[in-house]
């Protein structure tokens, strides 16, 4: 019986949840692949955060602080390698710098994460690897985040910037059928920051379906449409072909009914998320169930969207599927919660067994 | 079920007696314009009809992204679309009095991108197979139905006259039914290689190529009938049944290891459709069955062209095959091989196929030009702007229907059309000055 909840992955939502723990005076040990703390939205170099345009860096900080805790134990450029025995009672082996060594835990959070899809992938033609000024949202965020947009090819302010919705999303032929849910308000959040950038630059969405659900409707999407005159125009793109230096862009104007075929300079793929390596080594060492997209499956949805297919173990943010913050946020809180009162449910019961 | 347009209504109309645009009187139609119809009513019968038939399933599924229209070949000429298609059912047209209903070519390209799956393949042809039911046809169309009904080719002629270019073969081309023991290779000629005079031509050079291998190889010779892939797309699927229900007898009457046809049509109807049917094979494109072989062959000449090549839906796209032609052409001497900019995956369709091969003088009227004339104009630029170029092609539909797409816009002596085999077969034959 231990009342230590191990916690894999040190992105937002393992940060949130191994400071929860230890806020609830039990002790946490986290485990992160990397050297550094922050997760994907420290390895992308993530500028502003959706929607409110705070600065991620100092989101990161504060979550970092949080878990700067007598009781969490971080072992950085540690990998979880094996797990065996069952709720209130894990024997977990972990892998890093000072070696192999084996833990016991009561219960376990999992937040590996997701990662960005890979343009590689794409149904279409849109050069990503081809052209230099094909570039991706989490590209977009790096050069953001130095507070700069230029065409990658020539170092140049651009003229016409495209973001093309979906790609690697809601797509049969790709296996990706979900809507990847932050797309639509990081492409936006993006333009503005372009805008704000370049106020000579134009700006274009284009698009299936904008899905700014909640308040990204009017903290980003009218915003972007109202102030910062970003154009959204319903259709996707289908090809691009390098012309005159720059890159013409075939599609349909679908409310026009027309065929579009404009030039722009900078093309950013609004791509979606996959689960990330991470999330799919780890749900084959701890058993878990995975969706059939690879994403830890959480059966009990929607009333219970933290617990996975083994009891005592749970999972928290986009290691469950596509998440903004604010989800990943919650679900750290609730997989805390839960793995704590997993652990504590199981030492009463086990008091019960031997009276 | 009713095939009315939606309900619109015409809130007011402006009846002009003279229209007159910058002092220029331009009277005529423009003389009556209507102003802000509104829709009063959408009737979802057609699209629950559409999917209601067996492959007419996945048209509902479209969520208006508009991938496809941009790689539709017809969209290129015309304002045909996949995506228009979904939204003109959707809104109570069930296509069978459209013309859009014959513009698709099933090229696939559009299904390539769609990431529903929205797939032409299987609804043109269950939608088109009911306006076969009702005889709502084009005429044109009809017509070649008749001829392969009657005498199992597109073209009309005598099945007995189905092997009369081996005549001029030069060489000896086995009869299946004749030389009474098991063959290695079953040759399915098909309908253009066997009747059209362009495509005897690779008929005739295959069979020097077979030869000159050594392959032991027969053909069908009178009992060969259409595998009229074409016509089961163009909607026909009681006579393509019936058909293969010939050839498929035909094929159990004598041994073979397997099949190596020469049209990519009949090599989908034997692979993907016969297993259904009752029949199951190894089936080879001819380009499949020569690619390994081509080390083999003795050239005694070069050929000394730029060439491009055009991949068939049917063999490329549809089947995955867009290696082997290549293979073979890089092997031929002084081929220098260009690819044009719609290539492999993306190659840009003939307009032959799902029945485009008989419906040129319906389609045209749909269309800024044929997809063959597009076609060549992309050849052109990519092999003869300077002189003379080949447009290789893997498909008998291809040599007649390109050549005239030469002549059309105008790039007579410019462009010279060649299946694969017939260039294989000069560079056999020794050098003629």
């Amino acid at each position: 019986m231990s009342d230590t909840v191990l916690v894999v992955g040190g992105g937002p939502a393992g940060l949130e949840a191994a400071h929860a723990i230890a806020d609830m005076s039990a002790r946490a040990i986290l485990v992160e692949r990397r050297a550094v703390l922050g997760g994907t939205p420290d390895e992308s170099s993530y500028a502003a955060l959706t929607p409110r345009m705070g600065s991620a860096q100092e989101a990161l900080d504060l979550l970092r602080a949080g878990v700067q805790d007598p009781n969490v134990e971080i072992h950085l450029e540690t990998q979880l390698t094996a797990c065996s025995g069952s709720v209130g009672n894990f024997s977990v082996t972990l892998e890093g710098p000072a070696g192999v060594t084996t833990e016991t835990v009561g219960s376990i959070v999992v937040a590996t994460g997701f990662q960005h899809f890979d343009p590689g992938r794409e149904t279409q033609m849109y050069g990503y690897y081809e052209y230099p000024d094909v570039i991706t949202l989490p590209d977009a965020e790096k050069m953001l985040s130095e507070h700069r947009f230029v065409r990658p090819s020539n170092g140049e302010p651009p003229r016409n910037v495209a973001f093309i919705q979906c790609v690697g999303s809601r797509d049969r032929r790709l296996g990706n059928e979900y809507c990847s849910k932050v797309c639509c308000g990081v492409a936006s959040k993006e333009a503005i920051e372009i805008r704000r950038l370049l106020p000579d630059a134009k700006v274009y969405i284009f698009y299936i379906d904008m899905r700014m659900y909640g308040y990204w409707e009017n903290e980003i999407y009218w915003p972007a449409q109202e102030q910062y005159n970003v154009n959204y125009i319903r259709g996707i793109v289908t090809e691009i072909v390098a012309r005159d230096g720059r890159l013409l862009m075939k599609g349909e104007d679908t409310t026009m009914g027309r065929p579009l075929e404009v030039l722009m300079d900078v093309i950013v793929l609004s791509v979606g998320m996959e689960p990330s390596r991470g999330t799919r080594d780890v749900a084959g060492i701890l058993g878990v169930d995975q969706n059939k997209y690879g994403f830890i499956a959480t059966p009990g949805d929607p009333m219970d969207p933290v617990g996975t297919s083994v009891p005592g173990i749970f999972v928290a943010g986009a290691a469950a599927g596509p998440k903004d913050l604010e989800d990943t946020m919650s679900m750290a809180g609730a997989a805390a919660m839960r793995a704590l009162r997993a652990i504590r449910g199981q030492a009463r019961a086990e008091v019960g067994a031997t009276r | 079920m009713g095939r009315e347009l939606p309900m619109m209504k015409v809130d007011r109309v402006i009846e002009l007696e003279h229209a007159v645009v910058d002092g220029v009187d331009i009277s005529g139609h423009w003389n009556r314009m209507f102003t802000d119809r509104s829709i009063e009513e959408y009737p979802t019968e057609a699209m629950d009809w559409v999917t209601g038939l067996a492959g007419g399933e996945s048209l509902r599924s479209c969520y208006q992204c508009g991938k496809c229209v941009p790689v539709c070949p017809v969209n290129h000429v015309g304002s045909y679309g996949p995506r228009k298609l979904h939204v003109k059912v959707l809104r109570g047209n069930n296509l069978l009095d459209d013309p859009d209903l014959w513009l698709c070519t099933t090229c696939g390209n559009c299904l390539r991108v769609c990431p529903k799956e929205v797939n032409p393949l299987e609804f043109m042809p269950a939608i088109r197979e009911q306006a076969v039911l009702e005889g709502n046809v084009p005429a044109e169309l009809a017509k070649v139905f008749e001829n392969l009904q009657r005498q199992g080719n597109p073209h009309g002629h005598s099945p007995r006259k189905r092997a009369d270019w081996v005549a001029d073969a030069g060489v000896p081309v086995p009869l299946i039914a004749e030389i009474g023991r098991p063959v290695d290779v079953l040759w399915y000629v098909s309908d253009y290689t066997s009747y059209h005079p362009r495509g005897q031509d690779a008929a005739r050079a295959m069979a020097r190529i077979l030869t000159a291998l050594g392959i032991d190889f027969a053909i069908l010779g009178n009992e060969e009938r259409s595998d009229a892939d074409s016509a089961r797309l163009a909607g026909e699927t009681g006579l393509f049944e019936m058909l293969a229900e010939q050839n498929i007898k035909t094929f159990r009457k004598y041994e073979f290891e397997r099949l190596v046809v020469m049209d990519p049509h009949a090599f989908n109807a034997f692979k993907n459709v016969y297993p259904r049917h009752g029949w199951e094979g190894e089936v080879l494109h001819y380009t499949q069955f020569l690619a390994p072989l081509i080390d083999r062959i003795e050239f005694k000449s070069s050929v000394d062209v730029d060439v491009t090549y055009h991949d068939p839906c049917y063999l490329g796209r549809n089947n995955g095959e867009f290696d082997a032609p290549r293979r073979l052409l890089e092997a031929i001497p002084g081929v220098r091989l260009a690819e044009m900019p719609h290539n492999k995956k993306n190659g840009y369709c003939c307009g032959g196929g799902g029945g485009g091969m008989w419906l040129d003088g319906f389609v045209a009227d749909h269309v800024s030009e044929r997809l063959s004339e597009r076609r060549v104009r992309e050849a052109v630029e990519t092999v003869a702007m300077d002189g003379t170029g080949v447009l290789s092609v893997a498909c008998p539909y291809e040599p007649s229907r390109f050549e005239d797409a030469v002549k059309s816009t105008g790039n007579d002596g410019r462009l010279i059309v060649r299946d694969i085999v017939e260039l294989i077969d000069q560079a056999m034959q020794p050098a003629t000055s």
